[in-house]
């Protein structure tokens, strides 16, 4: 008995369910002549087209990093010339885009240490007159 | 007995009542012809020669008036301000498809699919080190996605002919695009990995480097940071 149910089932051919890929079989085994035709050449084309994509993708990526040695140069320039800088880049690559920001704040930091120095010359102040 | 028919009831109408709430607040439902127009509206997203096939097309099959309008009109169709009426979509979207030839079918497959297809975003901290590690398991769904993405049910059931064996190959060759354009994304990630390490370790002052990935289904907006091995 069980090896008739297993005649009724055959093991490489499950009924459910069916795959993409079966799907795309069966709907390529239904075209006629001209659409098998024009199938061949849309994927023909879609491969040229993504080879040329890849291409235009690769020119990006190195202008963009021709583009960020220019940036990296002309921050370092701006370093050594002025005490605050803040430089906002945007650059197109290969798969996306790539924002930076560089920046250098001595205003900030003189501020900080000149706040934090006279918050401790007040609170030395203020303990010497209590003592 | 009543008194437990009364709190059935009682429950029932307070589930439909938040049902119905959680569903109108997370997906407002379109009218049948605002749908009609986004669809027109990804329709004339074509690129110029597509376009200008689907428009000969249109006159060959509905006369030189209706086709000197559609061309006048199309712009405004296309941002919106004008919304094409019934007849205009169903000349458009359910009887030209029957008379495109292979090619056309798949540029306008490739909108609808551009357009419909859901898409991830994520948003990840990566240093220039562990980049790959971290990004491993976001590009393996992103590239899953392109391989199996389909148009939501709503729109095939609309537009019988995406069910035909051409489109269905269609489909297949597009998805298949999408999964190489996805490959070749990542395969040039490395380079770009290694401009942004080189930027990180020349510049002076404080950095701040994001980079949007962007794959033909889905965005991934990665923060990154230096790496330790770079000092």
């Amino acid at each position: 008995m069980a090896d008739e149910n297993d005649d009724l089932i055959p093991p490489s051919k499950p009924l459910f369910p069916v795959t993409a890929d079966d799907i795309v079989d069966n709907a390529l085994q239904s075209l006629d002549e001209q659409q098998a035709r024009e199938v061949t050449k849309k994927a023909a084309d879609e491969v040229v087209r993504i080879a040329v994509e890849k291409r235009k993708a690769e020119y990006r990526t190195d202008r963009a990093q021709e583009e960020m040695r220019n940036l990296i140069n002309n921050a370092n320039l701006l370093d050594e010339k002025v005490g605050d800088y803040k430089i906002n880049s945007t650059f197109e690559t290969a798969t996306g885009t790539t924002s930076v920001e560089i920046k250098k704040s001595k205003t900030n930091f003189t501020l900080i240490v000149g706040g934090l120095m006279a918050l401790l010359l007040v609170i030395l102040i203020f303990v010497f007159l209590k003592g | 007995m009543a008194l437990s028919v009364v709190i059935v009831l009682a429950v029932c109408l307070t589930t439909f009542v938040l049902w119905n709430r959680s569903r109108s607040r997370t997906a407002p439902r379109l009218t049948r012809s605002q749908e009609n127009a986004n669809l027109v509206k990804v329709l004339l997203e074509l690129e110029e020669e597509p376009r200008e096939q689907l428009f000969t097309l249109y006159q060959e099959q509905f006369g030189t008036g209706a086709a000197r309008y559609a061309r006048q009109t199309y712009q405004k169709w296309k941002e919106g301000t004008v919304r094409p009426n019934k007849q205009t979509f169903r000349r458009f979207l359910l009887n030209l498809p029957h008379v495109m030839n292979f090619d056309l079918k798949c540029e306008v497959l490739r909108e609808l699919r551009e357009a419909y297809c859901a898409r991830d975003t994520y948003e990840v901290t990566v240093t220039t080190d562990n980049w790959k590690q971290t990004l491993t398991p976001m590009v393996q769904s992103v590239f899953e996605k392109a391989s199996t993405a389909e148009l939501p049910q709503s729109i095939s059931r609309r537009l019988t002919w995406l069910a035909s064996d051409d489109v269905t190959v269609a489909n297949a060759i597009l998805a298949e695009s999408q999964a190489r354009e996805t490959a070749n994304a990542l395969t040039m990630l490395e380079k770009e990995f290694s401009n942004i390490d080189e930027l990180l370790n020349n510049m002076q002052g404080t950095g701040k480097v994001t980079h949007q990935l962007k794959l033909p289904l889905g965005t991934i907006i990665l923060n990154i940071r230096k790496g330790k091995r770079d000092g």
